[in-house]
């Protein structure tokens, strides 16, 4: 991943392409919806999120590799720091501040050469390090000599490092891949599409509750259209993966399909349990960071073992 | 099984912008790290590019709340007086800051919050509400509030009229005021320019003083607003 390989790769100007033209729909509908006299406020905010957020990963990408990589870490470590506010884990400063460092440490060996193999990327180090920061973790009650509440604080530390930090930063982990481009901009723009369609699906189908304890506005409609939806986009944009077999491209769907939904429901159920709507209020018209990357939390790194299992080193 | 007791964040639904006028704020570990980074940077910067001189350290008190009263030449007071108290207690120092000039846009709060730990303060009618904020503040241990009683900078150098919110928060208060004199201030940095330039600094501390004996009636206020600015403009020599 380089500027030099994203100017003359037609992937990363197939996605930019794109991008803009259903973005350009998007506002040219929502401008009829408006002078119709519809109320649009509320589309019109999540629009104006989204005007501000696909710029800033494009040119991330088209940065290259570091800034990727670097960009992935951040948004885990701040992804991170929603879920610590919203638990209360935040008020121990040891454990955030070990989780903080850890997800560093996983930015450092995601950008690392490993020293064995000499490719991009440490990956034994980047699987080996969830062992040493559990055990770090497990070790502050110890040296705090602190026991009333500690497993609890202890749980949610471990917890959110794996799966805020490290099964996120898989997709930091996809930029070390020889085919980086294709996989990073058609995994992200699946994952959001899969939930833009579970949305409109279940507004224009939806009856039936998908989960109706966990998140009441999901309907088995939606549910299914999104697989649907993203079964098909893996043929559609196959030029992101052009050596990927038909078996490959069905499997891509079901990742993305299923698996962003989960992704969906598990911060769903979060947020049900810790009694909040939104995990922030960083992106306007779509609540948190984790509120937006929920579905790839799920998604990245079973995609990336999926890349890595039948194609070697991707 | 019991259920876990989650304690989210009492601003976690506010926006970003609402969260850093709010008072006080939540402790971060973000905005900790960035404040002491922050905070060795600005001693260097005073030290090195506007020469700082601290004269009557020893006068702040080691310990337990009090107020830093100081003339207010310009930007730079709040960045000498910040770097003028310990640095273990940075945290637990908050300049007042007119809450209609430095959290009016979102960069000016980030700054003001983070950097500054600035406690918003409304000039509005005379300031009562934030008053309590602040008389509640030093009635917790250990905090530090900068207070410009002119309530604005100077433009022809004089020391200006003291405002009576300081009267009213020490008059029959058993509170340690410590008036301060910055020297320097306006050449270094005038009203209107956009940077300031490398001017000498001279911070003078004086002796801390207690109204604890007064009661509060309007003639006392009037007399430790009056008493304060005598001993400033002592402290600066009496040319001012």
């Amino acid at each position: 991943m380089t500027i030099d390989l994203a100017t003359n790769s037609p992937v990363f100007l197939g996605y930019a392409i794109i991008t803009g033209a259903l973005l350009l729909l998007a506002g040219l509908l929502l401008g009829l919806l408006r002078l119709s006299g519809r109320d649009v406020s509320s589309p019109l905010r999540t629009y104006r999120g989204w005007l501000v957020m696909i710029p800033i990963v494009l040119i991330t990408l088209f940065l290259g590799r570091e800034a990727t990589i670097a960009g992935v870490t951040l948004l885990a470590g701040f992804g991170f720091r929603e879920f610590a506010r919203a638990t209360g884990l935040y008020e121990d400063w040891w454990m955030t501040g070990i989780v903080y460092l850890a997800i560093f440490a996983l930015g450092v060996v995601t950008l690392m050469t490993d020293p064995r193999l000499d490719q991009p990327g440490w990956y034994g180090f980047f699987m080996a390090l969830p062992t040493f920061v559990i055990a770090i973790i497990l070790l502050v009650p110890v040296v705090r000599n602190r026991a009333q509440g500690e497993l609890q604080k202890v749980a949610l530390a471990i917890f959110g490092f794996i799966y805020f930090g490290w099964m996120f930063m898989h997709l930091g982990f996809l930029a070390n891949t020889p085919n980086a481009y294709g996989y990073l901009l058609f995994l992200i723009f699946a994952v959001e599409i899969n939930d833009v369609a579970a949305f409109t699906f279940g507004k224009m189908f939806g009856k039936r509750k998908l989960r109706e304890h966990i998140s009441p506005n999901k309907t088995l409609a939606g549910s299914i259209g999104a697989i649907a939806v993203s079964l098909l986009l893996p043929w559609l944009l196959w030029f992101s993966f052009p050596h990927f077999s038909p078996a490959l491209l069905i499997l891509t769907g079901l990742i993305v399909g299923i698996g962003g939904q989960l992704g969906d429901l598990v911060i769903s159920y979060i947020k049900r349990d810790i009694g909040i709507k939104d995990m922030g209020t960083t992106i306007q018209g779509h609540g948190g960071i984790l509120d937006r990357v929920d579905s790839m939390i799920f998604v990245a790194p079973i995609f990336f073992h999926m890349v890595r299992w039948f194609s070697g080193a991707g | 099984m019991n259920t876990w007791k989650y304690h989210p964040s009492p601003d976690i639904g506010t926006p970003v912008a609402d969260r850093l006028q709010r008072f006080p704020r939540e402790p971060g570990m973000l905005a900790y790290a960035v404040r002491s980074i922050g905070a060795l940077f600005l001693r260097a910067w005073m030290r090195v590019y506007h020469r700082l001189r601290v004269d009557g350290r020893e006068n702040l008190p080691a310990n337990g709340s009090y107020v830093l009263v100081c003339n207010h030449t310009s930007h730079l007071d709040t960045l000498c007086l910040l770097s003028a108290v310990a640095l273990r207690r940075i945290h637990h120092c908050f300049p007042a800051a007119a809450a209609d000039y430095f959290f009016t846009s979102l960069p000016r709060s980030a700054v003001s919050a983070t950097l500054i730990n600035a406690l918003p303060f409304d000039r509005k009618a005379g300031g009562a509400r934030s008053l309590g904020l602040c008389s509640r503040l030093l009635q917790e241990e250990g905090n530090i509030l900068i207070l410009f009683p002119e309530g604005t900078r100077t433009t022809t150098g004089a020391i200006g009229r003291f405002r009576s919110g300081i009267g009213r928060l020490a008059a029959g208060a058993d509170l340690d005021i410590v008036p301060c004199h910055l020297e320097g201030g306006m050449r270094a940095w005038p009203k209107g320019k956009l940077l300031p330039r490398p001017r000498r600094l001279r911070l003078r501390i004086g002796q801390a003083k207690n109204f604890g004996h007064l009661d509060t009636t309007a003639a006392s206020v009037k007399a430790v607003c009056a008493d304060l600015q005598r001993c400033v403009t002592q402290l600066g020599g009496n040319r001012a």
